[in-house]
This record gives structure tokens, C-alpha cells and sequence, in this order.
């Protein structure tokens, strides 16, 4: 189902401008649980709006509309050996689906990959985008090495939609390794975090780490000489192959893993049942891959997975306070999922200055809090 | 139109500039004396050492250009701070005076990104240069803007680490003008440029407030705005503290060279490696004119009868390299190498390598002059973008030697002429314009990784719609309403591309009607 939705999307925008209405860009609608709920007069429906328009694999790039199913594109791209570097998730599959590709880069969200493989916004080479003033414009390409114009693409990651719509994108992607391992280990958090830092510094084909439940896992990606050897070396390390969780990847990626689920439905597994009551939230806490870990955990054990050498720390916790001082004091972010993503003041003024560079009106709703705010000349805000 | 581009051990006896481009001859130069600038002379002087504060003609000659050293200008004031309070007091003084101000690292940009103003102050962040940490656990180093590249790489050497972006220039230039250039080099297929291995920056903006991005972080919050500085040629930000992102310095590597009796045969064989699933640390294509000139000069050993050779690449684990390497082989040979030599020392490899990194100084004895372009085509596109080249080669009846970064599609045609014959200068740059037109017909770009400067803003027309540049446009005025920070650079303005005639046409449909024409 290839259909190409430009007009329609243009004449929305320009009626929006013109009649003053707020416009909410929705793909599946599969991260609605994870940002605070924006308000639009009216929907922008991306999801008619798909087709893969160019993919040959020896290019190492794959363009497509951006209402085109996430889902598709993995196949797309597995059928030729091939996926998406970063890994996007696709989210609770709901009925309308589990995910486009707009919405993947819009989020800018990375799989468990992320460290080696690069985030969402490295693979991005290319965007058509409408602005707010509905115009089309064409920024990047398809090629990995441009540097004409400003990257207007790879701005589009993570703006949630705030600095126009993306009509078209063109993602660099990978190819599939010959042979993927799984390797696991008993031990704690914290040596977990030193024994992936330790790693990083030596030449193995690990693709992804994963810290759960007082187990290290490990993703081995490469060629099979490669993988076997580097198995044979981390047993000194105390990992050893495990063929016990095949499907502990895409579950991470997809956050289909158990660990995310606890609060959703009851289960007879009580190991999953959470260590606090059901007021805990679920915290995104990014961190230097190397930082301490929180202290203040009631159940480490359970209401901790980490992911990214652990720069990614997710945990469950029910002191807000705390998650943000713990966060700030290592150096990073924390952001609690269904809530309003935080953003450092600073920043937040250059993007609400962009914001009124790419849709002065503010035609775009969006879900990170911001609004377009014009710059004078003076360079102040009028 | 193509403005000349020269590496400035090539020269040339006669000395050219171009035409349009304002040059200013050191017997007239006179420094700027309206109220505003002795105003802030006055608040340089008071905020930076003496030394420091640089308006003497022979002085802030050095300053004058930079790696594109055909376009030059005398600066107002250069100035060379040494911290990042410094910088944003320079930035903030400037503003409140409206006088332009362009960050300089070390002056090794080939695109004129880095020439001066002459009402302008000229920041220099030489002084900058500090390794303020070397983060092992965490795999990054924390820099200052005017670390040299290689110094990144050297200082994490013990550590068994190394920062892999390699621009040509990385012995001598500085990490914040890769980040402004989003610089290359020849291992971007497997590791990326410049963007995709910084972390962090702390950014002086142009009211002179600091904006802090990323940091030791594989994620941040909105919109990438880290993304965007990289490549923004300081036209929306300078730059004073980097993170990168420091690997492990591969255990192994193999370097393999290929001739073939046919450009078509190299390129599918490219074609075929990467189809095949390997990425190759590099993959380097030189045609038979640049082999047989790198030849020549740096006796590497390449074949002289090959219409196409290409030099190979491969790193990884020991136990991960011998597979490797045989399956490259075996694609070589099936798509028609007729020689390969492969190389597992360290000696052997440098001596491949060296024809390959000499090509462009060989390529300058063939000839007093050249001009190097920097387009970007999809891989697949380089048999007819070739077929293309040479055809307008022989039209304009100028040679051509191409070097191609063949892993990322980055082709470096060298157009030879000679500035001393009369209008073989407009005929070489008129060329290299068509060649860029060339790249962009198909699929690529006008610059991969040379940056725009002011070198390429009469291409920029050629790729992007008058749209397109409004919103460049009024993005630069979002982060810089009055325009200060390095004006003139990177994005043409309507009026000169609406003179060129050189307006991009998509389709065959005139983009945006309604809008004006000049």
C-alpha cells in the first residue's frame, strides 16, 4: 500500500494556519502513554501517508514515507539481510499498529544497540519535512556525507513533531550479523557496570548489554570466527552462551520485557510483582555509562534494568525527589514515563526560538511543553 | 561557479584571486574606527592580556585565510581567548555593538568557513587547547575547542583507545572546527563523522549566554540540537568544551589493494562487499590519471595499467579478521581484480596507504593548478556520474583525476589547468560547477565534507529551493537575529542565486511560483 498523502497533509496545515487550530501529528499513536498528553483542535493523520520509495541494500539506505509501519520496514530490510542501526522500538502494538517511522524518528527514541550501533539520529541522511507554513522542503539526502545547509535533519530527531511534519526520511541502515550470541552471568549491578566498562575497552563484537535480576546479559554480533572467539574469552569474565531468553532482544527494544509490564496487568509470576505499590513510577534515567548507582532503590533487584553499558537506567520509584537529585548529581536526565520531558532552560529558549523559525503560528501541538517564541532583534524575546 | 581551491603547498608563482571576492591589499589597510568598534577595542583590551588582543597588520596577517587560500581578507581585530568566560564576554560585547564574529580554529578549512570580516573580530580558540580529561570509564575525553584532532588520539593511546573521525588535516586541526565542518575522513562508513562521535559541547551563543548539550549521555531531551551545530560553520554558535567518544583501538587490521581493468568492474565490486554485509573500515577508488600520478610520487606499488584500483581496509579482532579478509578477497576476484596485494604489517599498509594520501600533491605536479571538488553521490551512481565527468572533461577539454572516498560515496575530482593560460581559471571553475550539478542530478550533494563556506554558496543554489534557504535562513535568526556570527558564509542569499540564474528546479516545476525573483 503505497500512497503518497502530500496534498492532503499541505492543505491541512495551510487550513489549520489559516483557521487558527492546533494540529496534532499521530502516526499509531503507540507512544501516547509516554509523554503528557497534548492538546490539537485537530488530528494530523500521518498512517495513510506510507511506502517504502527507495531501497537497495547495497546503498545502506532505505527512504520511505513517514506514516510507513516501523514494522514494515524491519521486514523490508530483514528480508535483505539488513535492519535499522538504532534499533527504534516498536511499542504496544495497539490496534492501529505499533509504530511509523515518523514517529520513531520524531521520538528519537534507540534500542538496546544504541552505544554501538549509534541512536536514531545518527542514521537519520535525510528529511522532506512541511513546515508550519505548509510549505515542502527537502533537507540532507541519501547520502552518508553531506555537509550543504544546516542539519535540519537530524534536528527532526527527538522534536516530537515541534519544528514541522516529516512527509519523507531517509535512515542509513546495518546489515545483519552472520551470528548473534547471548551470553549470560550472575552478578551484581554494580559489577555489571564495571565489567562493561572494562569490556568496552577491548576489541569484542558486543552489541548490547543488559543488566536484570542480578544477571548480566550480553549481545555478541559479528562474523561467526569472531563471535566464537570472543564467547571462548568472556568466560574468564564469568559469561557463558545461554540459549534460555532467544527473544530477550526484542523484547528490550520493543518493551515487551516483563520488567516493563509489572504494573499493567496482574501476574501470577512473583518475581514480576513490583517492590512498591503501584504509585511507583517508571523513571528513564539516562547517566554517564560508568555513573554509581542509585542508593535509594527499594528492590535493586527488581526495580532496576539497565541497558547501554548502563547509560540507561530504568527504574521504578516512587520518590520523585530523589530520581531527579540522584540524576542530576551523576550528570544526566531523568525523565518519568507519561510525564513532560524535562529540558534545561537554555535549551528550552533555542528551541522555542526554532520553533518560531519553522512554524511561526504554532500550528503544531506537541507534546514536550513548548511553545514558538519569535526572537528580536536585539536577540531578546518579544 | 567554483571558486579555485589550493592546497597551499601548491601555490601558484602567478598568485590568484577571484574576482568577485573583496581583497585587501596590506598597503591600504585601514583598521575600522567607527564609534562601536573603538567601543569594543576598548572592552577587548580590558578583558584579554595585551598579547592577546591582535590589530597590527603583520600580526593579523596570518589571519588573513584559511586551507582555501585563493580567498583572503584582512580582519579588524583577532582576538585569542583562553577560557570559556572569555569567549562568551567577546561574544556578548560584540553583540551589543553589532560587530560580526568569526570563530577560527586552526585554519584548515578548504571552503573558506574561517575567513575573516574585515569590520569583524576574528575569535581565535588556539589558546584553547586544553585535554581537560581523558574518561576511561566512560570511553570519552572532555576537550577543549582548539585541541588538535590527533592530540585526542594520542593522549587516549595508552589507554588502548582513540578518537576515530581522521579529516586529512588531523595533525593540525582542531576538534571545535571539526565539529563546525562536521569533518570526515576516510573511515566514515564504519565510524562515522564527526556528528555521529560527539557527545557534548558547551556553546557560546550569539548573545553570548552559554547553552550546554549533551554531555557523557547517549540520549538527551527534544530536539537535537547538538546535531544541528555540527556542520553550522559557527554561524549559530561557538563552540568551548567537546565530549567525544573514544574506541578501542582495533586489535588488528588488513590492508588490501585491487586493480582492475574496468571503473565499472571497481565499483560493482564496492557495490558487492557492502551488499554482502561487511563495512569496511575504509574503501578508498583512485582512477587510472591519479593512480598513475600517486605512483609516481609516493612508489606505493599500485598497478599503472589499471583503469581503477581500490584500497581496502579491514580492522576488527584477530579472530574475526581472517574470514573478513577472505571474503573480500573472494569478491574481488569475482568481479574482475586482476591484482591484489594484501597487507598485514604495519609497513606494508602505510606504503598502500601512501599513494593514496599523497594523490592530491601528485596530482599537483601533473599540473600548475587544480581544483578539488567534494561532492557526494549515491555509490551506485558512480559508474555514470564517471562516464559524466569525463564526458565534460573532454567539452571542456580540461583533465580530470578522480579520488574517491568509494565506501561513503564522497568523490574528489581533481580538475587540472594551468592559471597562467588565459581563461583556463573560468573554464576549470565553470566545470567544477558543472560537475557538482552533476553530483546533485544524481542523488548526492554539492559538498560531503569540505563545508560550504564561501566557496560553495553559488552551488547551494543548485541543491536547495528558495524555500529552502528561507528557512536556513530563518533558522540562523532564531539562534542569531542580528546576524553576527560569521556572516556571509554557508547559505547564499536569494539575491545572489536569483542572479546566477542557477535557481534549483525540481521535476521541471518551477519550486514555489508565488515566491519573488531576482
Amino acid at each position: 500500500m503505497a500512497l503518497d498523502a502530500t496534498p492532503d497533509l499541505i492543505d491541512q496545515i495551510k487550513a489549520a494556519g489559516q483557521g487558527n487550530r492546533k494540529l496534532l501529528i499521530q502516526g499509531h499513536s503507540s507512544k501516547r502513554g509516554w509523554l503528557a498528553s497534548s492538546r490539537g483542535d485537530d488530528v494530523l493523520d500521518l498512517t495513510s501517508h506510507q511506502g517504502v520509495l527507495q531501497y537497495q541494500p547495497e546503498e545502506l539506505v532505505i527512504t520511505a514515507r513517514a506514516g510507513t509501519p516501523l514494522a514494515l520496514i524491519e521486514e523490508t530490510l530483514a528480508d535483505c539481510g539488513q535492519m535499522l542501526a538504532s534499533e527504534p522500538p516498536c511499542l504496544g502494538a495497539n490496534t492501529s499498529g505499533a509504530g511509523t517511522l515518523g514517529g520513531a524518528v520524531a521520538s528519537g527514541l534507540s534500542g538496546p544497540g544504541r552505544p554501538w550501533l549509534g541512536a536514531i539520529r545518527d542514521a537519520v541522511l535525510g528529511v522532506e519535512l512541511i513546515n508550519g507554513a505548509g510549505e515542502y522542503l527537502r533537507f540532507g539526502g541519501q547520502v552518508m556525507k553531506n555537509v550543504a545547509g544546516y542539519d535540519v535533519s537530524r534536528l527532526q530527531a527527538g522534536a516530537w513533531g515541534c519544528l514541522g511534519v516529516m512527509s519523507v526520511i531517509s535512515l542509513r541502515v546495518q546489515p545483519l550479523a552472520e551470528q548473534e550470541w547471548t551470553l549470560s552471568g550472575a552478578m551484581a549491578a554494580d559489577a555489571a557496570i564495571d565489567l562493561c566498562a572494562d569490556l568496552g575497552r577491548r576489541n569484542l563484537p558486543i552489541n548490547g548489554n543488559c543488566w536484570y535480576q542480578g544477571v548480566l546479559y550480553l549481545r555478541l554480533s559479528g562474523n561467526a570466527s569472531g563471535v566464537a572467539a570472543a564467547c571462548e574469552s568472556l568466560s574468564a569474565s564469568g559469561l557463558s552462551r545461554t540459549d534460555e531468553t532467544p527473544d530477550l532482544w526484542r523484547q528490550l527494544k520493543n518493551h515487551e520485557h516483563l520488567f516493563f509490564h509489572r504494573g499493567a496487568a496482574p501476574k501470577d509470576d512473583s518475581n514480576a510483582e513490583p517492590s512498591v505499590g503501584s504509585r511507583a513510577k517508571l523513571w528513564r534515567v539516562i547517566t554517564p555509562p560508568a555513573a554509581p548507582l542509585p542508593s535509594f532503590l527499594n528492590a535493586p533487584e527488581t526495580d532496576l534494568l539497565t541497558l547501554w553499558n548502563g547509560g540507561l537506567r530504568w527504574l521504578y520509584h516512587d520518590q520523585d525527589d530523589a530520581v531527579r537529585a540522584y540524576s542530576h548529581a551523576v550528570g544526566g536526565w531523568c525523565w518519568a514515563l507519561g510525564e513532560v520531558m524535562p529540558m534545561e532552560a537554555a535549551q528550552r529558549r533555542v528551541i522555542e526560538h526554532l520553533m518560531a523559525a519553522f512554524d511561526s503560528s504554532g500550528v503544531f501541538a506537541n507534546p514536550l511543553g513548548l511553545a514558538p517564541k519569535a526572537v528580536s532583534l536585539s536577540g531578546g524575546v518579544s | 561557479m567554483q571558486v579555485m581551491f589550493r592546497q597551499p603547498w601548491l601555490r601558484h608563482n602567478g598568485g590568484m584571486n577571484s574576482p568577485r571576492e573583496p581583497n585587501i591589499d596590506s598597503g591600504h589597510w585601514a583598521p575600522e574606527q567607527s564609534a562601536p568598534h573603538q567601543a569594543v577595542l576598548q572592552r577587548l583590551r580590558a578583558l584579554l592580556p595585551a598579547a592577546s588582543v591582535i590589530t597590527d597588520t603583520s600580526g593579523l596577517r596570518p589571519y588573513e585565510t584559511d586551507g582555501l587560500t585563493a580567498i583572503r581578507e584582512m580582519p579588524w581585530v583577532v582576538v585569542l581567548p583562553e577560557t570559556e568566560a572569555q569567549v562568551a564576554e567577546v561574544v556578548r560585547c560584540c553583540a551589543e555593538h553589532g560587530v560580526p564574529v568569526i570563530a577560527r580554529g586552526a585554519g584548515t578549512g578548504l571552503s573558506g568557513g574561517a575567513r575573516p570580516h574585515a569590520r569583524g573580530v576574528v575569535l581565535g580558540l588556539s589558546k584553547m587547547s586544553a585535554i581537560e580529561k581523558i574518561d576511561t570509564e566512560n570511553r570519552v575525553a572532555v576537550v577543549q575547542p582548539g585541541v588538535r584532532n590527533l592530540a585526542i588520539s594520542q593522549a587516549a593511546q595508552q589507554y588502548g583507545l582513540y578518537y576515530a573521525p581522521d579529516p586529512s588535516s588531523q595533525i593540525a586541526c582542531s576538534i571545535g572546527g571539526n565539529v563546525a565542518e562536521n569533518a570526515g575522513g576516510v573511515h566514515c562508513l564504519k565510524y562515522g563523522l564527526t556528528v555521529n562521535n560527539v557527545f557534548g559541547a558547551r556553546v557560546v551563543l550569539a548573545d553570548g549566554s552559554i547553552v550546554e548539550l549533551g554531555g557523557t549521555l547517549y540520549d538527551n531531551p527534544g530536539p537535537d540540537l547538538l546535531a544541528l551545530l555540527c556542520g553550522s560553520e559557527g554561524m549559530l554558535g561557538i563552540v568551548t568544551q567537546v565530549t567525544v567518544a573514544l574506541l578501542p583501538t582495533p586489535e588488528t587490521k588488513a590492508v588490501l589493494l585491487a586493480g582492475f581493468a574496468k571503473v565499472v568492474d571497481a565499483g560493482s565490486a564496492v557495490a558487492q562487499i557492502i551488499g554482502a554485509g561487511i563495512i569496511p573500515a575504509g574503501m578508498e577508488m583512485m582512477d587510472k590519471l591519479a593512480v598513475q600520478a600517486a605512483e609516481a610520487f609516493a612508489k606505493a606499488g599500485y598497478p599503472l595499467d589499471a583503469e581503477a584500483i581500490l584500497i581496502i581496509e579491514l580492522d576488527g579482532s584477530a579472530a574475526e579478521l581472517g574470514a573478513l579478509t577472505d571474503k573480500v578477497t573472494g569478491l574481488l576476484k569475482a568481479n574482475g581484480a586482476y591484482q591484489i596485494d594484501e597487507a598485514h604489517d604495519a609497513s606494508t599498509q602505510a606504503r598502500l596507504w601512501k599513494g593514496r594520501k599523497s594523490a592530491f600533491p601528485a596530482v599537483g605536479r601533473l599540473s600548475p593548478d587544480y581544483l578539488c571538488m567534494d561532492g557526494t553521490i549515491p555509490r551506485k551512481a558512480l559508474p555514470s556520474v564517471l562516464t559524466e565527468i569525463d564526458t565534460i572533461s573532454q567539452a571542456f577539454g580540461l583533465a580530470v583525476a578522480n579520488v574517491f572516498h568509494a565506501a561513503d560515496g564522497n568523490l574528489h575530482p581533481l580538475v587540472l589547468f594551468d592559471a597562467n593560460e588565459p581563461g583556463q581559471t573560468d573554464k576549470a571553475m565553470a566545470m567544477g560547477a558543472k560537475i557538482l550539478e552533476a553530483c546533485v542530478a544524481a542523488g548526492g550533494t554539492i559538498t560531503g565534507e569540505h563545508g560550504v563556506g564561501v566557496e560553495k554558496l553559488d552551488t547551494m543554489c543548485v541543491q536547495f529551493t528558495s524555500a529552502e534557504l528561507e528557512q536556513f535562513f530563518r533558522l540562523k535568526t532564531a539562534m542569531d537575529p542580528q546576524g553576527l556570527l560569521n556572516p556571509g558564509k554557508g547559505i547564499p542569499t536569494l539575491t545572489r542565486c536569483g542572479e546566477l540564474g542557477g535557481m534549483h528546479v525540481h521535476n521541471g516545476r518551477l519550486p514555489f511560483p508565488e515566491l519573488e525573483r531576482f
